[in-house]
């Protein structure tokens, strides 16, 4: 479902992502960890299409992201670190903006719409303009807004910031319940917790470098320290490999 | 390899049907726009209506008087007016659609979320194309509407010119905002690194082009201004414009043969086809450009993106200033009301808004009152032209302080953490604000109000007059934009513009713009009714009434103790409703 190819990403002479070669399959659920500065954004960046590879070439649904990125982003639902939304309209509008956008049927679009708000209990504030709202309701409406069109892959950034505790519930029983039906998530995160929780592997990113790819059982392997959390693993890798540099 | 097909519920939109999209979402947003101004803004909506109103009424009674003054001196000189506005017009179109369509397609969130959506990259560009026209090109409709609805009125053309005039400059906006358009897709896509220096460049060259002209017009003669041989030299300057393959060659000239009549005085048939053609012409050149920058779109948009959000920011130190030093009184600690001050005179000159917009206004002004002297005028003329100045530069710092310095407590409100934990008396934040705006206005004010009456000669006294009602603007300005400010904190919002649109900022602006009135009109009733009885003599002007009483020492004396009353007034009362409110404002 995604294939990052030898993807390298420089900004200037600093190289922010370096040859990364990654496969995720369909309907897997995998986190992408890493300090700060090590090219998780980057890469999330690169995957939606806004920032193009130096090097290398991604691959979502077999379209390429540069060359063909209206066919990519059909299958996509993005979640960005920071929502985005129109002022000057409510909720619901922005839905259908979304909606048409895909060139979703009008009754369609509306059976979706109408499931998406009952999902993400926005029916509350659905008619209010988007200017009003908190930063938790915006993330709310975005989740809603990138599932609308059932994507095959969804792509989140930073997903929970903002969440109240029954909406990162919400969100993550979600997550698990479309993985299990076949999407492909694709999230980059700090909340090991959740990682450990809900990931079926994580890969961690350490100077734009992937270090580590494999399940969180194959980690402990790995590092040789058994019956540890994540954090524990996750700052034994991460100090590990900054020091080397 | 061919990618998978879409799921099930999507596909990809036809061009015409992602058009219909962003048309549906830009109608829903100005509705949006409108009805929240409708319901929560009236008095502003009400104010923006009338002022516009206004200012649409009497710039056409100029225009009118200024085409009947020119029809009469000499016909050509119409034609050279037309080409040389419209071809300035041109110029800065381009630049401004150019920056605008930069912020928004470039530096925008709402570019990124419509480049994570399946759609065309012209479909964007042509979204933001329409917006940054519309921003663009607005001032245009609003100043050249009058001038050209006064020229058919004082030439008596028929309807054809009437009708056409909106299709005309329509026509005419387009080409100079794709023009725009393609050198900012041309110079991201293409040439990324060097943008900065070509956008330098290009600004660099037209900014000193309309300097050169500008200082040549006004410079070449001063003993026969205004008079016909000095127009003829002026126009022949500006023959540069009249080249035909300019757009505002057609569009002037369109105008120009829609205009035309029979010498009967009814309609021309000739003269309206040929119209009809230049609008073609026009129209034509428009949808070429933007088919070309459609094209340039699709190729170079989204690279162009992604060199622009690849590039690093390079990281800027900054140095404590001299001034800075200066009023932080060196070593020594200095108290928090100066530290306040040094803080936000930091901010001032990092934020390039604000300076840069201080530096345009005031730069021109002072480019005019430079100038004053070009022109002989009378005493009574000098004098009531240095109050009017006086008035512009009042205005121009009322506009000022509502927008920068009224929203300056809000935005402090949501910082207000980092104050609230400090040992600062809140009086302190309130006072810093009022200092940073009354000492930022009086300098730049004074030297104006100083430049203006020195360029038009006038006596020390009316100086001296001058001066004082600055200080009482300054004084006032400052009062009324911070009192209001921290009676009415926004502590939500973070958007300095948006606050200052908002009541408050508007109550503001009225108030100032009350003020000026009064200040401005009071202090110069004396001066114009000593130069009136002086000028007319006693047989107009009886001299013991009570209008000779008015232009004398008494009059003098009641005028001066309204106007600092008013002054004082406008700076205290709302400033110290402010501390109170400031005080008791639970954050």
């Amino acid at each position: 479902m995604i294939e990052f190819d030898h993807v390298t990403r420089t900004y200037g002479p600093k190289t922010a992502v370096s040859d990364l070669t990654l496969a995720i399959p369909r309907g897997e659920l995998f986190a992408l960890l890493g300090p700060n500065g090590a090219g998780k954004t980057t890469s999330i960046k690169m995957l939606v299409g806004l920032l193009h590879p130096s090097r290398g070439s991604i691959r979502i649904c077999g379209h390429d992201v540069v060359a063909d990125p209206r066919g990519a982003h059909l299958h996509v639902g993005y979640v960005p670190d920071e929502p985005c939304l129109y002022d000057k309209l409510t909720g619901r509008e922005f839905l259908w903006f979304i909606a048409d956008m895909f060139g979703m049927p009008r009754h369609l679009a509306g059976n979706c719409i109408d499931r998406e708000i009952e999902c993400f209990e926005l029916g509350e504030f659905a008619d209010d303009l988007a200017e009003s709202y908190s930063l938790g309701m915006k993330q709310r409406l975005v989740f809603a807004a990138s599932l609308l069109h059932d994507p095959s892959v969804l792509v989140l950034d930073e997903p929970m910031v903002g969440l109240d505790p029954r909406s990162v519930r919400i969100v993550k029983d979600l997550l698990a319940a479309r993985a299990r039906e076949g999407m492909t998530v694709f999230m980059s995160t700090h909340t090991l917790a959740m990682a450990e929780e809900m990931a079926d592997r994580v890969g961690i990113m350490v100077r734009g470098r992937l270090h580590f790819l494999g399940t969180v059982m194959e980690l402990r392997e790995q590092v040789a320290l058994e019956s540890t959390s994540l954090e524990q693993l996750y700052l034994e890798l991460t100090t590990a490999r900054g020091e080397e540099r | 390899m061919r990618g998978q097909p879409p799921p099930e519920p999507v596909r990809l939109l036809s061009l015409e049907a992602e058009a219909r999209v962003f048309l549906r979402l830009r109608a829903t947003l100005i509705w949006e726009t409108l009805r929240t101004m409708l319901t929560g803004s009236r008095l502003r909506l009400s104010l923006v209506v009338l002022l516009s109103g206004l200012f649409w009424g009497a710039l056409y009674g100029l225009f009118v008087e200024a085409f009947a003054f020119l029809d009469a001196l000499h016909a050509n000189v119409i034609s050279l007016l037309f080409n040389a506005f419209f071809s300035s017009l041109m110029v800065m179109l381009v630049f401004s659609t150019g920056i605008l369509l930069y912020g928004g397609m470039y530096r925008s969130p709402e570019a990124r979320l419509l480049l994570t959506l399946p759609v065309r990259a012209e479909t964007i560009y042509a979204h933001k194309f329409r917006e940054a026209m519309w921003f663009a090109s607005w001032g245009f409709i609003l100043l050249g509407s009058p001038m050209l609805v006064a020229y058919g009125v004082v030439r008596e053309a028929a309807w054809p010119y009437f009708a056409l005039v909106l299709p005309f400059m329509l026509a005419f906006v387009m080409i100079p905002a794709a023009l725009g358009g393609i050198a900012g897709l041309v110079l991201v896509g293409w040439l990324p690194r060097l943008r900065l220096h070509a956008v330098s460049i290009a600004v660099g060259v037209a900014c000193i082009t309309a300097l050169w002209l500008g200082w040549s017009l006004l410079t070449q003669s001063r003993a026969d201004a205004m008079s016909a041989a000095w127009f003829e030299r002026a126009f022949a300057r500006l023959a540069i414009t009249e080249q035909k393959l300019l757009p505002s060659w057609w569009l002037s000239s369109g105008l120009l043969e829609a205009g035309r009549t029979e010498r009967n005085g009814q309609l021309s048939v000739a003269g309206s086809i040929e119209a009809l053609k230049f609008l073609a012409l026009l129209f034509a050149n428009a949808m070429v450009l933007q088919l070309a920058a459609g094209w340039l779109a699709r190729k170079a948009y989204r690279r162009g993106f992604s060199h622009l959000t690849g590039e690093v920011p390079a990281r800027r130190r900054r140095r404590t200033g001299g001034l800075d030093r200066f009023l932080t009184g060196g070593e020594r600690a200095a108290g928090p009301l100066r530290l306040l001050l040094v803080k936000d005179l930091r901010l001032f000159r990092r934020d390039i808004a604000q300076w840069s917009q201080f530096l345009i206004f005031f730069g021109l002004l002072g480019l005019y009152f430079f100038n004053l002297r070009s022109f002989n005028y009378h005493n009574a003329y000098a004098s009531m032209i240095g109050f009017l100045n006086l008035a512009v530069v009042g205005l121009i710092l009322s506009t000022f302080t509502t927008r920068f310095i009224y929203p300056m407590i809000s935005l402090e409100g949501r910082r207000f953490w980092i104050l609230g934990l400090l040992p600062v008396h809140r009086d302190q934040i309130v006072w810093s604000k009022f200092l940073f705006s009354f000492l930022g206005g009086l300098v730049p004010c004074a030297g104006l109000v100083l430049l203006s009456d020195s360029m038009l000669g006038l006596p020390h006294p009316l100086i001296v007059l001058h001066e004082y009602c600055c200080l009482l603007l300054c004084l006032g300005l400052s009062g009324i934009a911070v009192g209001l400010g921290a009676m009415m904190p926004e502590l939500r919002e973070s958007s300095p513009s948006k606050i200052s649109s908002g009541f408050g900022g508007t109550l503001c602006l009225v108030l100032s713009s009350l003020l000026i009135m009064v200040v401005v009109t009071v202090a110069a009733l004396p001066t114009h009714l000593f130069l009136l009885a002086r000028t007319l003599g006693p047989t107009v002007i009886a001299e013991d009434g009570l209008l000779a009483w008015a232009g004398g020492i008494w009059g003098t004396v009641l005028s001066l103790t309204v106007v600092s009353t008013a002054g004082l007034a406008a700076c205290l009362f709302p400033l110290r409703l402010g501390l109170v409110a400031f005080r008791r404002l639970e954050v």
